[in-house]
């Protein structure tokens, strides 16, 4: 009962909702109503409640429709305008000589503390991985000019030295960067797998807005997937198939990969140890097994001799241990030879 | 036998396990039972019996396992089997003494001192009423020097041999020289005969 009201309240408001889905009639003018009161004079209102022009409105002009410049397909291919080709000046910063540090910004495009921050990071790399990194930073709206040839210059600086994977990252623009690989580690390391590494890499990057903290986030995947070449390179078959291109990745990650480096040549020595590991392991399991076996199945047995019968005993002479389990006291130790001599034998 | 005078002259029939004092449960026994017929299943030429009992204070456990294993039928023991083969367990939890004893077959083999060990290993459990786990422990060690002696006597039988075949000599000899052996005559050594 006491849900009656309630119910009572639930159907008033349903009624009032249905009701009020219905839009009200119009108001209409009556017969002569409207008459009477423009006789009177003004009626509030009657301006809207006619269909005449307003009266001193300006006349609107038609609407023209827009007429918006279809992109040309050159605009739709690129996504960046390129301004200009990297200056004169600083192609004999990059291109002259074998790099001295991991990162090559002769340009200045990243800021003193950025510049730090990658070169130490790089560095960190390089103490920790058999391949090195190196970056050359490009703004993101230059060219390399024509005559110069990236892949002679690879061949020219990386084919001496440690092995090392050459970046050429574009500032702002990191789907343009160019990943080469030094000719020593270029067979073992296969093209798929070096654009596998640049893509996720560029998507990494692709998570910040900054320039700054995308080369970061590049770096430290790139980092990342040479830690996997390396493996490749100590006879892994690559696991990048099985490596989530797009995962997230920690600067923690990385560390962990690169403290992993550290330990290659012991990771090769157990890959190429683990198959005569195994074999000799399982043989000895079998070894051991089948020995523990036939001891389990073995019988003993022992000559028989003829022994000369002693103290009138038929079956047995009597020559045995006797010991008292009274008192802890009295360990097994102190009891030991008790045996009187007459019981020994001759 | 002076056993005989103390202990009677009859034959006892009993089987190996003859548990008269009563300190083996039900799961005792059977646990017991199984590390008995592994005994006889590793060393089949041998058996093991096991009898516990009150003998009373002036009992001498030694005489009685002697005169035990020299008196005894045991029923569930295959007749091919000597008592020669067999060793003996006696337990009497009033005095809280134990003793072990073998036969002829076991002597050129075991010692003294191996059934010491053996005894040994249960003290601590007979210590604490653990009858069941002190025999078990027992049969564990006797069976590790059993299969040791076995082996030491397949490779080197004689050692084992002259054990029991030298007192036989020695008394030869003993008859020899009372029966007026020369001593100038060299006597050829004697061979030892299996």
């Amino acid at each position: 009962m006491k849900f009656l009201p309630s119910i009572s309240a639930g159907v008033v408001l349903t009624a009032s909702a249905a009701f009020a889905l219905d839009e009200p009639p119009l108001p209409a003018w009556r017969d002569k109503e409207r008459a009477e009161l423009e006789s009177k004079g003004w009626i509030p209102g009657a301006i809207l409640l006619t269909a005449d022009p307003i009266p001193d409105e300006p006349a609107k002009p038609a609407v023209a429709a827009l007429e918006v410049e279809q992109p040309k397909p050159e605009e739709i291919a690129e996504d960046h305008k390129l301004s200009s080709e990297i200056a004169e000046k600083y192609l004999p910063a990059y291109f002259a000589e074998r790099p001295k540090n991991f990162l090559v910004d002769p340009q200045g495009l990243l800021s003193p503390s950025d510049y730090r921050d990658r070169l130490s990071f790089l560095n960190y790399h390089a103490s920790d991985s058999s391949i090195d990194l190196f970056v050359y930073v490009i703004g993101g709206d230059q060219e390399i000019p024509s005559e110069v040839r990236e892949e002679e210059l690879i061949e020219r600086f990386f084919s001496e030295g440690r092995p090392a994977a050459i970046v050429y990252y574009y500032l702002g623009a990191p789907q343009r960067s160019v990943v080469y690989l030094s000719p020593s580690i270029t067979d073992a390391v296969s093209a798929a797998e070096q654009r596998r590494a640049l893509e996720s890499s560029v998507m990494q990057a692709f998570e910040k807005n900054k320039p700054a903290e995308q080369i970061e986030k590049f770096l430290v995947q790139m980092s990342i997937r040479i830690y996997w070449m390396e493996r490749m390179l100590a006879g892994e078959s690559a696991a990048s198939d099985t490596l989530p291109l797009t995962g997230p990745v920690t600067a923690s990650s990385s560390r962990a990969a690169a403290k992993s480096a550290k330990f290659l040549w012991l990771q090769a020595l157990a890959v190429r140890s683990a198959i005569p590991a195994a074999v000799l392991l399982g043989a000895f399991l079998t070894a051991f097994g089948f020995s523990h076996w036939l001891r389990m199945r073995a019988r003993y047995r022992f000559p028989e001799f003829d022994v000369e019968p002693r103290l009138g005993g038929a079956h047995a002479a009597g020559v045995g241990a006797v010991i008292s389990f009274a008192s802890a006291a009295l360990p097994p130790a102190s009891q030991r030879d008790q045996v009187p001599d007459y019981l020994r034998r001759a | 036998m002076d056993a005989d005078a103390r202990f009677g002259a009859e034959e006892v029939r009993i089987r190996c396990l003859t548990d008269s004092a009563g300190i083996l449960r039900r799961g005792d026994r059977q646990r017991v039972e199984a590390g008995m017929e592994e005994i006889t299943r590793r060393f089949p030429q041998i058996f093991v019996a096991i009898y516990t009992g009150s003998l009373g204070e002036v009992a001498n456990m030694r005489q009685f396992g002697f005169w035990l294993l020299n008196r005894s039928a045991f029923e569930d023991v295959p007749l091919q089997k000597p008592n020669e083969a067999g060793i003996l367990i006696t337990i009497d939890p009033e005095s809280k003494a134990a003793g072990m004893v073998f036969g002829y077959l076991l002597d050129p083999f075991l010692e003294e001192s191996d059934t010491f060990e053996c005894l040994s290993r249960a003290h601590a459990y007979w210590l604490e009423g653990r009858y069941a786990d002190g025999i078990l422990r027992t049969l564990k060690h006797l069976d590790g020097i059993l299969r040791k002696r076995s082996r030491q006597a397949r490779r080197d039988p004689e050692h084992f041999e002259r054990k029991v075949v030298l007192p036989a000599q020695m008394g030869d000899l003993v008859r020899r020289i009372r029966s007026g052996h020369r001593p100038g005559v060299e006597e050829k050594p004697t061979e030892v005969v299996r």
